[in-house]
């Protein structure tokens, strides 16, 4: 042993000297032929040179000394070789040869000596080694200047081109490991963090590359290329025997495979796998009819080594991507339930045994591990598989934590597993396993009171499945839009896209518009689209707001439109039975409906009197069908009695007066009557409202109701709108330019002059024309049909009248303030902050809501600050569950959108920092939550939000430009203004670092 | 034909504070007499549609049960029930109540049965054959009220001021159910005192102990049919729907009893001509009856099935062409008495109808309801011409 060291130094000490040589000769070289001697004198002892290849392209006194160079004889050119690879000569050397020879003679170089020495060291040494001296000069940057960068790296791409792809680099490179292996046992060892980093400089080759690389070392066909080789290479492992190198080979592979699906490319790969390994699939299944297939399978070497590979894919993540991408592959591959099982068996079912913690991959087992289960298999033996399963699954599916922590597309993973697992379960199996019953219910219970829509119906499914286990006769029904008899589990693999799609509309529902910028930045439009959602409902509101407020509200005809009906009943109807005999008496019509039955009501006091009597369900079920009407009429008793019918209001309950089914309409009743209420008496009715709102008597629904109701009757005030006489201006106050009318028109007319519309411009049209409506001569009259727009036309209606809007500025604080007051407060039955969550996010909804309706006007501004106050609070930004998140998200974009920029520039001139502080911690939350939230509405919104604080931005700089320039004169303002600015500037970077 | 909707009230009386028990016209002003439940007895002008007097007839706490009017006591005279115990007769002063009334009676009655006043027909001189009997005299239109019949054919505007010479001693009655709900009794109004009580109590009689099972009785009319010489029948309907016929020349024993209704007898009226009626109860039913005074039976004559249950009063219009009920269900429903086929069905009221009645000139329906209004109705007036 000490003799093969020793003789090894020798052997390394003279090839270094060698290579020394040479390096100096090649520095000193002035003609390339000097270069091609040198590395000759090198490659001669290390490679079978045959130099009448390239003799022939090279100078006369040169190619004698190549061709007179000893020639050493094939043993010891072996040990030279393998002495200059393994140690530091190859390193030293390819150095020179890649840098200095690379940039300044290589393309001096014939193409036969390029091809035949040059080409030798990195081709016929062995790959390992190769390719670790390569891969770093892909991305040389060269600091003395004195290389030329360019002609490098294509030389180091067209070599690893070379090498790699052209050359079956990969393959060989197992085969080095086999050798290794075989060689020294003892270096194993060793081995592995070499293979790993091998693997890593594979697979990072492409992204190492540049722009301008060529084609074939994109990452798409590099790995191509790369895959076909690693699957060669399996194939090679499962015709031989098994040797001891195999193992550590296949770890190789699965760790390239592994890092090739970290870099994203599992598609590709799995579109290069799933075919091969169907294939063998498909074979197996045809040649071994008969025999028990998981004998064969068993049996037979391709799975047992592809699994051995898969196994060394240690990566959750990379074994989710393959999973998902082996699925799709099959599924385009039209993959029969059988074969996609065994192919799924062959490349995971070691996984699924040793690797229990890969949750994300068993899932997509166990869904498919089933059918084939069923079908094809003694039933016993997977049996027990099938119950560990499912308690594992059912124990993280019933986990709180796990609703709140992972991503809504794993969710829908776990539960189609957990579905079908159930499904394939017979109720004596459940009664076997320890805690899946107990663990379902849990996690249905938790699901179903989650505010997500998809996140009920996972539960509502589960909880099918589950009843239908215990009683196949009596399935449970949770859900009324589901009434089928088998589960759909679709939903749960829709795509991405479509997920999403549920749920911002199932967000949409509750926080109006959230989604995009534009829809929030204009209140008024938010506000069109709540009208849409509820046309009927504002159709009513708009006819009772238009209501000239001189008409005289009848209250009889409120409540008995039916009976008034039949006003034009003519006398001379009966007159003429008049003469009848008692034979010919005439019946009138007898229909007769039981609509008016009961009780009608005409005054609030009954209202509240029979809302009271709880246990008469058709005096409360009355009273709230007339409710809204009596309040809209707004008669003079509401104002004391706003109070005590919100409290009732509040306090009825829906479900016990109304029968089966009509539920909805009485619970809506009871809300527009609500929202009815706030709007004709905000004060009076908020008062009773917030109190009740924290009080221990009502629960969560009741406190969810209030808010809704809230923030529906903010959108009415907001858009609400009042006829008014428009203040005429008659004729200029003080001087003639204010003439109302173009100076064009004739003037002193008693009715404006309209242009009448044609078409062409005011100048390109010679011929305008001009009309009015002229009044009615004295005397002569004109018989409208109804009294409201008897005579006027509508033209004339609308010149005369303005549309006053937005009166919820007015009443903002009292929505607003007392909600926020007491919100943290843990009292009997009111815990906002932990088990009440969707309260909160209620809240917090509502009063972002409040911010729209108030937005621009002064009012935002001053609430604005103590909104930001709550939203601050980290219990309440940082919340666990994703539903109050996102409705912080939806208030802090409301405030964006709320406040008026001149607002801003003077809340910062004035030196108050409190506004710009929390602004600022709008942007650094939203890109907090933008960068790492599990929830993908909590990100968009963030994103959105990010959006609107830089308009905000935007538009307050601008607004502190001209602040500033007419400021500067001032004098006093601008001492404060620097230290604003600064910190303006800090409020406003928006976000260019944000990765979307 | 397309059918007419049914028409509205011509004109609606609205004043009183609480539920309207009673409405009676007054036998030949156009006036209109009203008492509701917080004791208030109004008088309206059915022509001007107008409140004339306003008074406090009962306590408040009792209310009015039944108001009527009858020619046999004068046309300045009107008779209250109240559910205080007393029966009362005032005097109308200038369309006025006096101040006190002219006479008391306390029958210690606080149940809900109506008082009713003699009905007599106007007899003509075909007597049974005849088809029409020209009303003269006016039905106060409720199922209690008063019928003042003259032997001679006269014309509506003599109306009520004859009275039969036979008929003097018991035109002034007025039966009411008694201290003994179960029992009836007859009061002479004319002097005040009880005259007697049906079933009579006397020793060894059984009958009184039947009318005991029947329960209270909740309805009563009386009336005086032709050909039994002034001598006045009573027809009273009980608790338990069962309706029993009384002469009163034999107080001990019935001379028939029926049972139509399955529960209580709410409301009778017999027609002006006295030989039949119609009934209403607690049940869905709505009886017409036929009266044989020969034999001294009650037979069913029609009977017609309600959507909905209760009928708390019942009127014939004097010419017994048309009849109307006073519904539970907010209804008045007018039927053709004749033929038993129904006419209308009047919706205006928004709670219970408690009374119909029609005017004596047969122009006019009054339904007083709970919802503290009384609605004036013109459904096929009468014949000008005759």
């Amino acid at each position: 042993m000490a003799e093969a060291t020793k003789h090894e130094g020798a052997l390394e000490k003279k090839l270094l000297e060698k290579v020394g040589e040479a390096i100096s000769s090649i520095g000193d070289a002035k003609h390339v032929d000097e270069v091609i001697c040198a590395i000759h004198s090198v490659a001669v002892f290390l490679f079978p040179v045959d130099p009448s290849f390239f003799s022939g392209s090279i100078g006369e006194t040169y190619r004698e000394r190549v061709c007179s160079t000893v020639v050493p004889s094939a043993d010891e050119r072996d040990d030279w070789s393998q002495t200059f690879f393994r140690g530091v000569s190859f390193p030293t050397f390819a150095r020179v040869l890649l840098l200095d020879v690379a940039s300044d003679w290589l393309s001096c170089f014939p193409v036969s000596v390029q091809k035949h020495l040059y080409d030798l060291f990195f081709l016929d040494g062995p790959v390992i080694e190769v390719v670790q001296v390569l891969v770093p000069f892909l991305h040389h940057v060269d600091k003395n200047g004195g290389v030329n960068a360019n002609s490098v790296q294509t030389n180091v791409e067209r070599l690893l081109i070379l090498c790699l792809l052209e050359n079956d680099g990969v393959l060989k490179i197992t085969k080095e490991i086999g050798d290794c292996y075989g060689g020294e046992n003892s270096s194993s060892g060793s081995l592995k963090p070499l293979l790993s980093r091998l693997s890593q400089i594979l697979t990072c080759i492409p992204d190492k590359a540049r722009l301008k690389a060529p084609p074939l070392l994109s990452s798409h066909l590099y790995f191509k290329h790369i895959t076909n080789q690693l699957l060669q290479i399996l194939d090679d492992k499962a015709s031989c025997t098994e040797a001891n190198s195999t193992a550590i080979i296949l770890s190789f592979v699965g760790e390239i495979f592994s890092r090739i699906c970290r870099r994203g490319l599992s598609d590709l790969l799995l579109s290069e796998v799933t075919p091969h390994v169907l294939a063998h699939v498909r074979r197996l299944l045809n040649s071994k009819e008969g025999l028990f297939e998981i004998e064969a399978f068993q049996l037979d070497p391709t799975p047992r080594i592809w699994s051995k590979t898969m196994e060394a894919v240690t990566d959750p993540y990379a074994v989710e991507k393959m999973a998902e991408q082996l699925l799709h592959q099959l599924y385009a591959k039209h993959a029969s339930d059988v074969e996609a099982f065994w192919t799924i068996w062959t490349l995971f079912h070691r996984n699924v045994k040793h690797q229990a913690s890969l949750r994300q991959a068993k899932i997509s087992f166990s869904v498919l591990e089933c059918p084939p289960v069923t079908n094809t298999l003694a039933k016993g033996d997977i049996t027990h598989e099938l119950l560990e399963t499912t308690q594992r699954l059912a124990s993280v599916w019933s986990k709180e934590d796990f609703l709140r922590s992972v991503p809504l597309e794993q969710q829908t993973y776990i539960t189609t597993a957990l579905g079908l697992c159930l499904e394939n379960m017979s109720k004596e199996e459940l009664d076997r396993t320890k805690d899946v019953m107990h663990n379902i219910l849990r996690g249905v219970s938790c699901r179903l009171e989650n505010p997500g829509d998809l996140v009920r119906k996972m539960a509502s499914s589960i909880a099918f499945v589950f009843s239908r286990v215990i009683d196949p006769k009596n399935p449970l029904y949770l859900d009324d839009s589901f009434t089928g008899d088998a589960i759909d589990w679709e939903f749960e693999l829709q795509t991405a896209e479509g997920r999403v799609r549920a749920i911002t509309s199932s967000m949409g529902n509750e926080d109006g518009e959230t989604k995009t910028s534009a829809s929030l930045t204009e209140v008024n439009d938010s506000n069109g689209r709540n009208k849409e959602k509820k046309s009927r409902k504002s159709k009513e509101i708009s006819h009772f707001v238009l209501a000239d407020p001189d008409e005289i509200v009848d209250l009889a005809t409120l409540n008995c439109e039916t009976e008034s009906d039949g006003d034009d009943v003519d006398d001379n109807a009966s007159l003429s039975s008049d003469n009848s005999s008692v034979t010919s008496l005439e019946p009138y019509d007898l229909i007769d409906d039981d609509k008016d039955l009961g009780k009608q009501f005409t005054h609030l006091v009954d209202v509240v009197g029979a809302l009271r009597k709880s246990d008469d369900a058709d005096g409360v079920e009355k009273a709230i069908n007339v409710a809204e009407k009596l309040v809209r009429a707004s008669p003079d008793e509401l104002t004391h009695i706003a109070g005590d019918l919100a409290r009732i209001l509040v306090q009825v309950r829906c479900s016990n007066i109304t029968i089966e089914g009509e539920e909805d309409s009485a619970e809506e009743k009871r809300q527009r009557a609500l929202i009815a209420l706030l709007v004709t008496r905000p004060f009076e009715s908020l008062e009773t409202l917030n109190s009740v709102l924290y009080s221990p008597n009502v629960d969560v629904s009741q406190r969810i109701m209030i808010l809704d109701v809230m923030a529906e009757a903010a959108r009415e005030l907001a858009s609400s709108r009042t006829l008014k006489p428009k203040h005429a201006a008659h004729g200029p106050l003080i001087s003639d330019i204010s003439d109302p009318q173009p100076w064009y028109l004739p003037s002193s007319a008693s009715t404006p002059w309209k242009k009448v519309s044609e078409t062409g411009s005011f100048h390109l049209n010679w011929a305008n024309r001009f009309e009015r409506e002229l009044q009615p001569k004295p005397g002569q009259t004109k018989k409208g049909k109804t009294r409201r727009w008897s005579l006027r036309s509508r033209d004339r209606d609308q010149n005369s009248t303005d549309w006053s809007q937005n009166r919820f500025p007015l009443y903002a604080a009292a929505f607003m303030l007392p909600a926020m007051k007491e919100f943290d407060k843990r009292r009997h039955g009111v815990d906002l902050l932990g088990r009440d969550f969707i309260v909160l996010g209620k809240l917090v909804h509502m009063l972002g809501v409040c911010m729209q309706c108030a937005s621009m006007h002064p009012e935002a501004s001053a609430l604005a600050i103590s909104l930001l106050d709550m939203l601050q609070r980290r219990e309440v930004c940082n919340h666990a569950e994703a539903y109050v998140r996102r409705a912080v998200l939806f208030a802090a974009s409301s405030v964006l959108v709320a406040l008026h920029p001149s607002y801003i520039v003077s809340a910062l001139v004035e030196g108050s920092l409190e506004l710009a502080r929390a602004l600022e911690w709008i942007r650094t939350w939203a890109l907090q939550i933008a960068d790492s939230d599990i929830d993908r509405d909590c990100y968009t919104m963030a994103l959105s939000c990010l959006q609107l604080h830089a308009e905000m931005a935007l538009q307050t700089s601008r607004a502190l430009e001209s602040t500033g320039g007419s400021s500067s004169s001032v004098g006093p303002m601008n001492i404060s203004l620097p230290s604003a600015i600064s910190k303006l500037t800090s409020i406003q970077l928006p976000s260019p670092n944000v990765h979307l | 034909m397309s059918k007419r909707p049914p028409p509205d009230p011509v004109a609606v009386l609205r004043g009183h504070r609480h539920s309207v028990m009673d409405v009676s016209f007054h036998p030949s002003k156009s006036l209109l007499f009203t008492g509701s439940a917080d004791g208030e007895l109004r008088i309206w002008d059915t022509v001007q549609h107008r409140a004339v007097s306003s008074a406090w007839a009962h306590s408040r706490a009792n209310g009015v049960l039944a108001v009527a009017a009858s020619p046999w006591l004068g046309e300045d005279k009107i008779i209250s029930q109240g559910r205080d115990g007393t029966v009362k007769c005032w005097d109308i002063e200038d369309a006025g109540l006096s101040r006190d009334p002219l006479l008391v009676l306390n029958t210690s009655a606080y149940h809900f049965c109506k008082f009713s006043l003699v009905k007599k027909p106007k007899i003509s001189l075909k007597e049974d054959g005849g088809h029409s009997k020209n009303c003269d005299e006016q039905d106060a239109g409720d199922t209690r009220d008063v019928q003042c019949t003259d032997d001679t054919e006269r014309a509506v505007e003599d109306s009520g001021v004859l009275q039969d010479g036979d008929l003097a001693d018991g035109a002034t009655y007025v039966a009411v159910a008694g201290e003994q709900p179960s029992e009836v009794e007859l009061w002479d109004l004319s002097t005040g005192n009880r005259i007697m009580q049906l079933p009579q109590a006397s020793p060894g009689e059984s009958s009184s102990a039947s009318t005991k099972e029947r329960g209270m009785c909740m309805a009563v009319q009386l009336f005086c049919p032709p050909g039994s010489q002034g001598f006045l029948n009573v027809l009273a309907g009980y608790e338990d729907g069962s309706m029993l016929l009384w002469d009163i020349r034999n107080a001990m024993i019935p001379l028939t009893s029926v049972k139509f209704h399955s529960e209580p007898v709410l409301s009778l009226c017999v027609a002006s001509s006295c030989d039949g009626g119609i009934s209403g109860g607690a049940d869905n039913k709505i009886v017409m009856y036929n009266l044989n005074h020969l034999t001294g039976s009650c037979t069913l004559r029609k009977e017609i099935i309600l959507e909905r249950p209760g009928v708390s009063g019942t009127s014939i219009r004097p010419d017994g062409k048309i009849a109307a009920t006073a519904g539970w269900d907010h209804r008045v429903r007018v039927y053709n008495y004749r033929k038993g086929n129904a006419l209308a069905i009047l919706k205006y009221h928004r709670a219970t109808c408690n009374a119909v009645s029609y005017s004596p000139d047969c122009e006019l329906m009054a339904s007083a309801s709970e919802d503290a209004t009384v609605a004036l109705w013109k459904l096929y007036p009468p014949h000008q011409s005759l």
